[in-house]
């Protein structure tokens, strides 16, 4: 049967390579042209930074973190599938990563570092973004939630540190390591993930199941892998995750903090 | 006659059993390694609903010229100076793939095209693990500019070559208002069911060719979806070469030289593709005066709660593109829709496609029909984080020689089991669904092809 309506998407005379080249010129004129007005800002303001942020999150963020902020963007799914990690909820304001005690809302400074450093294997660093830029996300991020407004949020203090990684050192970590219980989780026996987690019962906050880090490959720690980051994660623990805040326990000797951060280092695979 | 799956009771066997000892094989962690993932420090997942499928992020960081969605870090994300050169690790630049059937099974009847002829029954069980091979090289060498070349070797067809290479120039004027592709390309990546990457591999026609301008006995069809395929028998490239039906063409070409613009200058919901091309199968060189060129819009919506959706519409218009056998020339064009919807773990495609001949020499009047359709649906569902259940249905209604063309309805299974994000086993079953006529026609005469395979990325 025949296509009667085809005939009329096409020229009565084929488009030449000139004609299709000189229109492509004028498009790439007015398109270089256009950003010169584009160009003129005024003096910017928490308003206009929020604005920016979310101009900037509907591009860069939304596809994980959703239009809404609630983690379920059309990408979210996927990422771990039936398994952790999801993305961040924005609207319920918890975040793994802090400077700030557990419970805590992040500083601004900590959801700022996240962004620009990313998370090993699930969020890349937007080190591609201005710092400007950054910020301005970060003040869109913070709108998704009213907490920000009204919650205290200090950063705890480490205590002086990193020392030096010495075989008392390390072997001081291993005996905290014992007595804090981390084998529960990690199993530093075998230098691979285990532990409650073979068992299928560690389960994050959605009730997905959640894999411990495998300590022998630091560069995997989603929180950093300098002494300090480390330290970091074992003190505010990992908000919404099984990761509890050791900052109690261990805040009648401080320096076992540096020592079992010593000896999970230790347990690298790399020099 | 044969029935039209003789041993689907053995293979059903078998792939049970695949799936049952397919976990002793895998390793806990879900770790992926290809080029990007290693740059980034991220998993497949980020950009990949399960490879080689990209989710959204993936097709931004692909419209954006591997740059990471909302941004222009080409020339900063792990990049060093070294005056006035923009470096980075050689790892973060290439990666290969390997993919093939280390077991495939093919039951059809050859036969005689445009005779009354039957064929000899055909049941075939082979080996060939791997098919194919690519070594691909991608990045960014500064600031919004991109490229992305790649090797491939078919060792079944025993081609080597580049499949595709190119260079893109992002973000001209504002950022995503327009990118510039230029070079060897597939032209529907930024639409919503795009050739490449599909989790069905594209199995290509077994034909013998006869010569220039000869009609090739067609011994069985490609194993691609319908709506990408070419539709027509009889139609022939400008060098003479048999364009077979089932081989994608055109706005689905595998790969086309020419050059495209697409962008979204008005917000994540819409996007535009205006491109030209040498025309249908056309390599270096410039026989075909004037070009091909094409229109492809997108449209993005919803957005939240784990669901996406989008649709897009296309026009590509030929222009002195194929020949038929008495070497005239003709203007093939095609237009269609395809639509993508994905909620939480259910991911479906589908596309309808016309396909259209103009300026046909009058003598094919009564022996040659000028439109051919195809239309491809396909679903796929992660059932559990490991493993993808996929099915796809295929109906192309051909045209071309009528003495050749006909209808056919295909239906493909596939189960994917992904040892890691990059290391994927699967079972895979294709049965035609129209009863068999006895091999006097090509898309009649398939009826079963049953393939285990594996698809590695690194």
């Amino acid at each position: 049967m025949p296509f009667s309506w085809a005939p009329m998407w096409h020229f009565r005379q084929p488009l030449q390579l000139k004609q299709v080249m000189l229109c492509g010129g004028i498009m790439a004129y007015l398109a270089c042209s256009l950003p010169i007005w584009a160009l003129a800002t005024s003096p910017p303001n928490q308003d206009e930074s929020v604005s920016r942020g979310k101009a900037l999150y509907e591009k860069a963020c939304l596809l994980c973190h959703g239009k809404t902020g609630k983690g379920n963007g059309p990408d979210a799914f996927y990422l771990g599938a039936y398994s952790a990690p999801r993305p961040r909820d924005f609207t319920e304001a918890e975040f793994k990563f802090r400077s700030t005690s557990s419970g805590e809302l992040p500083s601004d400074e900590d959801i700022f570092t996240t962004i620009t450093k990313g998370i090993p294997g699930f969020m890349p660093a937007f080190q591609g973004l201005s710092e400007a830029d950054r910020w301005d996300i970060v003040r869109y991020v913070k709108s998704f939630s009213t907490l920000y407004q009204e919650a205290e949020r200090t950063p705890i203090i480490l205590p002086p540190g990193p020392l030096p990684a010495t075989t008392k050192s390390v072997s001081r970590g291993r005996e905290v390591y014992a007595l804090l219980d981390c084998a529960k989780c990690h199993r530093p026996q075998t230098l691979q993930p285990g532990g409650l987690y073979d068992m299928g019962e560690l389960r994050d906050r959605r009730d997905l199941k959640i894999l411990p880090p495998d300590l022998s490959s630091p560069s995997s720690f989603k929180n950093g892998h300098r002494p300090q980051d480390i330290a970091q994660s074992i003190l505010t623990g990992l908000d919404g995750t099984p990761m509890a805040s050791f900052r109690e326990t261990l805040s009648a000797q401080p320096e076992d903090l540096w020592h079992l951060v010593n000896y999970l280092l230790s347990l690298s695979r790399s020099p | 006659m044969n029935p039209p799956c003789p041993t689907i009771a053995k293979y059903l066997l078998l792939l049970v059993s695949v799936i049952l000892l397919s976990p002793l094989l895998s390793t806990p962690e879900a770790q992926a390694i290809p080029a990007f993932a290693r740059k980034y420090d991220v998993n497949c997942t980020v950009c990949h609903t399960r490879a080689p499928r990209l989710n959204r992020t993936g097709e931004r960081f692909l419209e954006n010229g591997y740059q990471l969605p909302g941004t222009e870090d080409g020339g900063t994300t792990k990049k060093f100076r070294l005056g006035d050169l923009t470096l980075d690790d050689v790892t973060n630049y290439l990666g290969f793939r390997l993919r093939g059937n280390a077991l495939r099974t093919v039951d059809y009847a050859r036969h005689a095209p445009g005779t009354n002829i039957d064929g000899n029954p055909e049941d075939r069980t082979e080996f060939g693990f791997p098919e194919v091979f690519s070594l691909f090289t991608a990045g960014t060498v500064t600031n919004n500019v991109g490229f992305f070349a790649e090797i491939e070797s078919n060792l079944e067809e025993d081609e080597t070559g580049v499949e595709r290479a190119f260079l893109t120039f992002n973000n001209i004027g504002q950022h995503d208002w327009a990118h510039l592709r230029v070079g060897k390309f597939d032209p529907s990546a930024y639409s919503s069911y795009a050739t490449l990457r599909q989790q069905f591999e594209l199995v290509g026609d077994n034909s013998v060719d006869n010569g220039s301008f000869m009609l090739p006995t067609m011994n069985r069809i490609g194993l691609t979806p319908a709506a990408f395929a070419s539709k027509f028998h009889g139609l022939f490239d400008r060098s003479g070469t048999a364009i077979l039906p089932t081989d994608p063409s055109l706005f689905h070409a595998v790969a086309e030289m020419g050059l495209d613009i697409h962008g979204r200058p008005f917000g994540e919901w819409f996007l535009y593709q205006v491109g030209i091309l040498n025309g249908a199968n056309e390599p270096f060189g410039d026989s075909n005066n004037p070009k091909d060129w094409y229109v492809m819009t997108r449209f993005d919506v919803a957005q939240s709660d784990y669901f996406s959706a989008n649709f897009s519409g296309f026009a590509y218009f030929g222009s002195n593109n194929v020949k038929v056998s008495t070497m005239a020339d003709v203007n093939w064009s095609r237009y269609g829709f395809a639509t993508n919807v994905r909620y939480y773990m259910v991911d479906i495609y589908a596309a309808f496609v016309v396909d259209h001949i103009a300026n046909l020499p009058n003598s094919f009047n009564n022996t040659f029909d000028e439109t051919a359709t195809g239309l491809t649906v396909e679903a796929n569902v992660l059932a559990t984080d490991r493993l993808l259940l996929g099915i796809r249905f295929d109906h192309l209604d051909a045209g071309g020689l009528r003495t050749q063309r006909t209808s056919n309805s295909l239906l493909a299974l596939i189960a994917k089991f992904y040892m890691r994000s990059n290391i994927a086993l699967f079972l895979r079953d294709d049965i035609n669904l129209r009863p068999a006529q006895g091999g006097r026609t090509p898309e009649r005469n398939f009826r079963n092809a049953f393939f285990v395979g594996a698809d590695v990325a690194f």
